[in-house]
């Protein structure tokens, strides 16, 4: 079981969410809105699938495909994985 | 010759009114002029722009609805591979028929099997089973295959919701009791803003549901095509289908059953076009011999025949595999459903220009011939059309590549043995996404080892074709993973497609029996499937004179040209 310490910082969450974001839409992670709707930047529907492939890849932990349709920000899949990642 | 494959389960079938077997009796021989279901009569109804009212009848008679509803609901659907084989028999008579009355209503029943709740299964089952229809109503001409972006709005107004807009080119709408509803429930731009609502048309206040006009059609000329235009039509609170903002999930797990099984029965039209044009060939004199004389028409008619095997395959393993491999086949079923429809519509253009200016009249003994090449295109756009197949492998790519590819468990064999038992079909086991797992395209390794010299030498090439793909989806560039995907990234996907039909024609010859186990059509299949990939080898000369023995034989012993090569009517 991994201990507190193993649980990546929020704002590493965010920084590294910002920077797949920012890949797939080709576009600068500082023009990349945390709060902006992830489906704007160019995640639209099967595209946004990417994302959970992303994180299970990075943190090695399972999320549903639709983890960016459920959570639509950079924010609130933050939050989404945070409180994952706390949990297990 | 070994194209005698006497499974148990065509005996079966033949005492059973309602397998292939049953229905193909039903149908009677196609060539009869008398016969209200034969082909002289497909072709008149089609003149009319009507879907052939004996067919209906028939149909009605024998509950063909049945196929499309589960056994536990009181139906007789239980394996997706069956199912296509039995409505393939429709399809081979009359593609018309075979949509607008089957297979559209299947289409409409899948999401409610897959997001449905006990009530609204059981509702839509004994309606089906009553011999009415049901419609899918999704499309919006201004949006296409672009669901996400659809317009038509059912707001939440007690008691339920009233709905507003309009869906156009929807099989049977003005003659179905249930109508399945794609539509915005919600504001926000992504893919939870979308609720299926399944709608008793008879309890709709008439005046605020407008039928449009039908769309006539270049081909399927009888199928009724029309709309809906619904203004402030209050819909019951209890229409929900699913959960709300669930719709875009439930399309693309349901619509992998149907986009599976919708190819596999259109196997039935190349049938019967490779049928006609041998009967052409066959009587056709040219140059003092037969047109069948000439070693041109010959490789023609011995290639469709391949590509008729190459999609039977395909389309089979894809519908085995929502039983056996249900995480796997967001990939595969969108693979069976972009390159069925296209070798099947290229197969016809090839045997068109054999059977030549007979290929274009509508009238006289090749009548079905032209009619079957104009209804086949249809099978290339409706229900997600090429392009949005592709589209739903090309983001899954990189991590096939990254995970699936290096490292897959080939599948299990009853995914190829066409003969062996399947579990229950599980709506609610198959994935939007695969995550990166392909059992599938383990077969071409497999095969490298085969012991005929020349399978083994072909997936030996095909396996390294994988490696290659292998190293270039890795680092798809960024924007190949968005809806921006370039050329390069669509041919990289039509090559793995290629690679993934190869797979499955390699894993029904290892488990078959008989003809299927023979290595002549693999050889052949794969002969085709490479050049595909751009290899110009032909079909061994040797091969291709035995594979045209083979199907002058079914002709004359009225088998079908399929997998199954199964006994026909007339």
């Amino acid at each position: 079981m991994p201990d507190a310490s193993t649980v990546p910082s929020e704002r590493a969450i965010r920084e590294w969410l910002i920077e797949r974001v920012a890949f797939y839409a080709e576009r600068a992670p500082d023009t990349v809105d945390p709060d902006a709707q992830i489906v704007e930047l160019g995640l639209d529907s099967v595209y946004a699938l990417n994302l959970c492939g992303d994180v299970e890849d990075e943190f090695g932990l399972e999320v549903e495909p639709t983890l960016g349709w459920d959570h639509p920000t950079v924010n609130a899949i933050t939050a989404f994985l945070l409180g994952e990642l706390g949990h297990r | 010759m070994t194209h005698a494959i006497a499974a148990p389960a065509d005996r079966a079938d033949r005492a059973d009114q309602t397998g292939p077997a049953g229905l193909e009796a039903r149908l009677g021989d196609p060539l009869d002029p008398a016969n209200p279901l034969g082909h002289a009569a497909v072709v008149a109804a089609d003149e009319r722009g009507e879907i052939l009212a004996a067919g209906e009848e028939m149909l009605d008679a024998c509950g063909l609805n049945a196929e499309f509803v589960p056994r536990s609901l009181g139906g007789r659907f239980e394996r997706a591979d069956r199912l296509a084989e039995t409505v393939r028999a429709v399809f081979r008579r009359d593609v018309t028929l075979g949509l607008g009355y089957g297979i559209t209503n299947f289409v409409a029943a899948a999401p409610v099997w897959a997001s449905g709740d006990a009530g609204q299964r059981a509702w839509l089952a004994r309606l089906l089973l009553g011999n009415r229809r049901a419609a899918a109503a999704y499309t919006e001409l201004r949006h296409g295959n672009d669901f996400t972006r659809n317009e038509l709005t059912a707001l939440p107004a007690a008691p339920g919701f009233v709905v507003d807009g309009r869906k156009e080119l929807v099989n049977n709408a003005e003659r179905a009791d249930a109508v399945v509803l794609f539509a915005r429930t919600g504001d926000g731009p992504g893919s939870r803003s979308h609720s299926h609502l399944l709608v008793d048309m008879t309890a709709l206040p008439a005046g605020r549901r407008r039928y449009l006009p039908r769309f006539p059609t270049a081909g399927v000329r009888g199928c009724l095509l029309g709309g809906i235009e619904f203004a402030g039509c209050p819909v019951p609170g209890d229409a929900l289908l699913g959960e709300r903002g669930g719709a875009m999930e439930t399309v693309l797990k349901a619509f992998q059953v149907t986009r599976a099984v919708l190819p596999g029965v259109v196997v039935g039209a190349l049938d019967t076009q490779l049928r006609t044009a041998l009967s052409f060939a066959g009587r056709r004199v040219l140059y003092g011999g037969t047109v069948a004389d000439l070693p041109n028409a010959r490789s023609a008619l011995a290639g469709a025949f391949l590509d008729l095997l190459v999609c039977d395959a395909l389309s089979t393993v894809g519908a085995r595999a929502l039983h056996l491999c249900p995480a796997e086949t967001s990939v595969l079923t969108a693979a069976v459903k972009y390159l069925v429809p296209k070798i099947l519509r290229e197969a016809s253009y090839d045997l068109s220009v054999l059977v030549g200016a007979r290929s274009y009249l509508r009238e006289g003994p090749y009548a079905i011939f032209e009619k079957m090449m104009r209804d086949l295109p249809l099978v290339t756009f409706a229900h997600a059309n090429a392009a949005v197949c592709q589209a739903t492998i090309i983001p899954q790519l990189p991590r096939l590549a990254a995970r699936g590819w290096p490292r897959a468990e080939p599948p299990p064999d009853a995914l190829f043995d066409l003969g062996a038992g399947l579990p229950p079909l599980d709506f609610g086991r198959l994935a939007i996404n695969a995550r990166g797992a392909d059992g599938l395209s383990a077969m071409l390794a497999v095969a490298a080892d085969d012991a005929d010299p020349r399978v083994a030498a072909s997936a030996a090439r095909l396996a390294a074709e994988l490696a290659r793909l292998r190293r270039r989806c890795r680092d798809l560039p960024a924007r190949d993973r968005t809806v921006l995907a370039s050329r390069a990234a669509f041919d990289l996907c039509e090559r793995y497609i290629v690679l993934l039909a190869a797979a499955a024609c390699i894993g029904v010859r290892r488990n078959g029996t008989g003809f299927r186990a023979e290595p002549d059509w693999l050889v052949g299949a794969l002969a085709r499937l490479e050049a595909r990939l751009g290899r110009r080898e032909r079909v061994p000369a040797d091969i291709e004179a035995r594979l045209t023995a083979e199907l002058s034989a079914r002709f004359d012993d009225h088998l079908t040209f399929d997998l199954y090569a199964r006994r026909l009517a007339g």
